[in-house]
């Protein structure tokens, strides 16, 4: 009596279930729409022609779309070098990369002295204004003859207190014995993360490339303050010279926006899985 | 654990300081006689380089002289001169806007220029505008840097608009304008009579001006305790007290001439190009007449000069480029590619030229322009509180009396000299 | 089973790990792995925070920084003069409004929005997880293009849906009071897409058993996240609170490409207010000044939050 009660109770739970996940779809689906509608009015109106784009009342969709502003983009504004660039200063991210999970894998593994106040430092920089350190980190680069050049661009924000935060939670994850094993092997130091601790890192890699590329993509700031040279913006930079406040041409520079966006978006809808596993792993729970 | 923290910032310190200082000290001023080799390098206001690259194309191929053009974006030309001073090193040319002027110099920026441009006859204060050759744009009496392009303040009416509320013809005096706003603003809801842009700190002084007054007074120094700039603080105030103007800040002002939203508005040439562009189909149904008079019909003379960097490792490069952009015939290529006003006096009174009756109307406001007081930082400055203290009483309805002391207070004794 | 017999028996395994001998040559191991990031942190992070320290007490600007000797030594005169500045407490106050109202309404959204992902597996649900990520992903040059459009008074899209319903326009940027609502709902919508991914993999950590486990046992849906999934994901929703407080202190991006901090200073944030100090009117001594409270005030609030935790894993 009881297995057929529960039984009736679980069944009758199961369609309440499928009900309630179909009315939540449905919700999440609405919100969805809502969250990306100025995505989707910004994709709209790059393909509207200037006249269209200006008008009053708002259309939404375009009576005669035009690739026009895409192309002028890239023959006449120079896009193609700052999409060039922009790539550049996200690979050279990616080297921060590598010297961020060294440092979290240290912080993880190892004991040693001024550990303690040194993570702590860690943690500090990620309250520190950007505003705060724009002169000083110019004066740095000047120092160093970095400035112009897209090392000096992406070098300010290579290495971020977040990540390494990060790469350290995800590395006391990994199994102690994993490492003791290949030290006993007679494996030294730098093998045993090459080989045995960066494999294991692929999730929270997967996260921080990701995360990289957009911090790296998007990077507006110090691109504008260190390239005295053109050839050197990046799309944020070539972006913003489109805000001439005087002619306006909407549809031009949403073209702009959407070269922006895009790419990230068909980064981030390729790796979703691993992010979200990458975070998972990392022992956030 | 804070101890070992001190002790190992002090080297650190030390260290930077070290760099930050032989950066800075790295500015030595080039030796005139033997220029470098290597490109120009020329910063340019706006969104792209590449009008400029055409313009200067002839200097280029006659003199050899290879130049590179950076376009720096409008809002970040303070944040680029304060790193170029800081660490030393910035452009060779450098287009400086007229309110921007002063802080370029006060940094040390700019290379005096008295003794340099003998040998250039182009460069010679009389062949440039009144308003703004030589003395009319010198710094602590030096001058520092040469006219390159002119703006200007001018009225723009939707004809087609004021025709239909019975309105002729632009007003040309103040008083009517006012009126007619009124007039205009009774079409229906959300439509207005004027349109004050909330971020320009020129309109008042444009109105202090035509009420027969200064903001600077016989000593040199900014005074805005005057009738006439009371005169322009009740003008502007009434404007909008009457309701005739919109009291949003992000009112676009393209939009609203080109959707009849607000038929007159002061704007510069830049708008003419933005209408034109936005609605081709307007023409004829609008246009341009100087300046609303009081006492006067004195508009702002606006632009930018240029200037040649302290460090520059280029001078005589640069001076030959100054020479090349001063001539008649470079000035009106450049207003045919970008649409910028020549600073020059033969290119202003160039038949072809002011055959434009746009053109007219414009060099005819030039004449009676002047420019905005050489302060230092007169935009973040004094402009920045002439704006808050006027949309403060407009649009928050502060009490009249007290904003204006304060304001008074902030600006008093600032030297224009 | 339970997350913290795992973490307690990966804490012992650590300690023996680090009683056991180590070999000579590895003393420098950690050191040298952590150098080249720690380097940089103290080139990029640490370095210019000291300097703005040193410059706080002088009257640094744009002919100070050109040449050295324009510079004075002026005690604390900057900080008396910050604390006598209306706009500076204006600033304060209007970041404050922005933590206030942002942090919960950003962990709050974030953690409902996973919630509700998390509900079923099916490709469905997952491709909509693309859609709530686009705002992160947008550069903030162009939210404020698209955002301005919308939110235009005459010809915004906003006001003219409202304008159908017969609702007259809205002043949503030039209005003091709801300007500073609108500008926050924009940090709103982009600041939820990343958090809304880290409590989505924290999700995947409530083992499916608890759950079912309580179903059986009667307990309603609501019942289970309450009681079961929420307790669960306590890590998670403290980092993200952490990181959003620190994040919404130094209020900037929005505020600054919407209104530039207006109208009339309405939503000018500290962060704004020391990059107009600083950028343009070039009174580098005073920016300094203010970004130096500016951090102590983050460092006190973060560390009063790690004090306030009560938890039962250690770091």
């Amino acid at each position: 009596m009881t297995t057929s009660l529960s039984a009736l109770r679980h069944r009758s739970t199961n369609r309440r279930g499928r009900r309630l996940t179909v009315v939540i779809g449905v919700a999440l689906a609405v919100g969805a729409v809502v969250t990306a509608f100025p995505f989707i009015w910004m994709l709209a109106t790059s393909v509207k022609p200037q006249s269209e784009s200006l008008t009053y009342p708002p259309t939404l969709l375009p009576h005669t779309p035009t690739l026009q502003y895409f192309r002028t983009l890239f023959t006449e504004l120079d896009f193609g070098q700052y999409l060039a660039n922009t790539i550049i200063v996200v690979l050279i991210g990616g080297v921060g990369l590598l010297l961020m999970a060294m440092a979290g894998y240290a912080f993880a593994k190892f004991d040693f002295r001024g550990k303690q106040w040194m993570f702590f430092l860690v943690l500090a920089t990620m309250m520190i204004p950007v505003q705060v350190t724009m002169i000083p980190t110019y004066l740095i680069l000047n120092g160093m003859k970095l400035t112009n050049t897209l090392v000096g661009i992406a070098l300010p924000t290579l290495v971020s207190g977040f990540s390494i935060f990060l790469f350290r939670q995800f590395m006391s994850t990994i199994p102690t014995e994993v490492l003791e094993a290949a030290r006993i092997d007679g494996a030294g130091e730098i093998r045993t993360f090459l080989l045995i601790v960066m494999p294991l890192a692929k999730p929270i890699l997967a996260v921080m490339a990701v995360l990289t590329f957009i911090t790296g993509w998007n990077s507006f700031l110090w691109p504008l303050v260190i390239a005295n040279d053109q050839h050197l913006y990046t799309l944020s930079v070539g972006l913003s010279l489109l805000n001439k406040e005087l002619a306006v041409n909407p549809s031009l520079q949403m073209a702009a926006s959407t070269v922006m966006v895009v790419p990230i978006l068909i980064v981030f809808i390729v790796f979703q899985r691993y992010v979200i596993q990458g975070f998972a792993l990392s022992g956030l729970k | 654990m804070m101890r070992k923290f001190k002790k190992a910032i002090v080297p650190v310190v030390v260290a930077g300081l070290a760099f930050a200082l032989t950066a800075c000290s790295g500015g030595t001023s080039a030796d005139t006689a033997k220029d470098a080799s290597g490109p120009l390098t020329v910063w340019v206001m706006g969104d792209s380089s590449k009008n400029f690259e055409k313009l200067v194309e002839p200097f280029v191929k006659s003199s050899g002289q290879k130049v590179d053009v950076v376009a720096i974006p409008w809002d970040s030309i303070d944040q680029k001169l304060t790193t170029a001073v800081a660490s030393g090193s910035g452009p060779d040319v450098v287009q400086i806007g007229l309110t921007k002027l002063r802080s370029f110099a006060d940094a040390g920026a700019l290379l005096p220029l008295d003794g340099k441009i003998a040998a250039y006859p182009n460069l010679a204060a009389s062949k440039f505008a009144d308003g703004v050759g030589g003395k009319a744009t010198a710094v602590n009496g030096k001058i520092v840097s040469v006219p390159w392009v002119a703006d200007t303040r001018v009225l723009f009416t939707r004809t087609d608009i004021l025709a239909a509320s019975g309105i002729d013809s632009p007003p040309t005096t103040w008083d009517q304008l006012r009126a007619d706003a009124r007039t205009l603003t009774q079409r229906g809801p959300n439509k207005f009579g004027y349109y004050i842009p909330q971020w320009d700190n020129a309109l008042p002084v444009e109105m202090t001006w035509d009420f027969g007054g200064d903001i600077v007074n016989s000593k040199g120094d900014i005074d805005f305790n005057t009738t006439a700039f009371h005169n322009a603080v009740d003008l502007y105030t009434g404007l909008y007290a009457d309701k005739s103007v919109p009291t949003n800040a992000d009112f676009d002002q393209t939009q609203g001439f080109v959707s009849g939203t607000v038929p007159m508005l002061v704007s510069g040439p830049y708008l003419a190009a933005g209408i034109n562009a936005a609605a081709p189909q307007l023409a004829g149904k609008w246009t341009v007449s100087t300046l609303p008079a009081a006492d006067k019909g004195t508009s702002l003379f606006g632009g930018s000069n240029l200037g040649i960097f302290t460090t520059s490792k280029h001078q005589n490069g640069s001076l030959k480029l100054l020479d090349f952009l001063s001539k008649s015939s470079t000035q009106l290529n450049w207003y045919t590619i970008n649409g910028e006003l020549p600073t020059v006096k033969a290119a202003l009174n160039d038949s072809t030229f002011t055959s434009d009756p746009l053109v007219k109307v414009y060099t005819k406001q030039l004449a009676d322009a002047k420019v905005l007081p050489i302060i230092p930082n007169w935009d973040g400055g004094v402009g920045t509180n002439l704006l808050k203290a006027l949309n403060s009483i407009a649009l928050t309805h502060s009490d009249p009396k007290s904003t204006l002391e304060t304001f008074y207070q902030s600006t008093a004794g600032i030297s224009a000299k | 089973m339970a997350v913290s017999n795992v973490l307690t028996t990966a804490r012992t395994r650590r300690r023996t790990a680090a009683t056991r001998a180590r070999p000579g040559r590895g003393r420098l191991t950690p050191y040298l792995f952590i150098a080249p990031a720690m380097l940089l942190l103290l080139a990029f992070g640490v370095f210019p925070i000291v300097v703005a320290a040193a410059v706080s007490i002088t009257d640094m600007n744009i002919s100070g920084l050109a040449d050295w000797h324009n510079v004075n030594f002026i005690g604390a005169a900057n900080y008396v003069k910050l604390f006598a500045d209306p706009d500076f407490w204006q600033a304060l106050g209007n970041t404050a409004f922005f933590v206030i109202i942002g942090v919960p309404s950003v962990v709050l959204v974030s953690l409902g929005v996973a919630l509700l992902l998390n509900r079923s597996g099916n490709w469905f649900f997952r491709s909509l997880r693309a859609f709530y990520f686009i705002p992160a992903i947008t550069a903030i040059v162009a939210i404020s293009l698209v955002w301005g459009y919308l939110y235009n008074t005459q010809f915004g899209l906003l006001n003219w849906v409202l304008s159908l319903v017969g609702v007259p326009p809205v002043q949503w940027l030039s209005d003091p009071v709801l300007a500073k609502f609108s500008v926050a709902l924009v940090a709103i919508w982009r600041g939820t897409g990343l958090n809304i991914i880290i409590f989505l993999a924290a999700l995947q950590g409530v083992p499916r058993e608890y759950l079912e486990a309580a179903s059986l046992d009667g307990a309603g849906e609501w019942r289970q996240i309450r009681s079961i999934v929420v307790p669960l994901l306590r890590f998670a929703i403290f980092f993200v609170t952490v990181t959003t407080i620190i994040s919404w202190f130094q209020f900037f991006d929005e505020a600054f490409v919407l209104t530039n901090g207006g109208p009339l200073g309405a939503t000018t944030s500290i962060s704004i207010f020391l990059y107009h100090q600083g950028f343009q009117q070039s009174a580098f001594g005073y920016a300094s000044a203010g970004s130096l409270i500016l951090f102590v005030l983050i460092a006190v609030i973060t560390v009063a939050q790690l004090r306030l935790r009560r938890s039962d894993v250690d770091y």
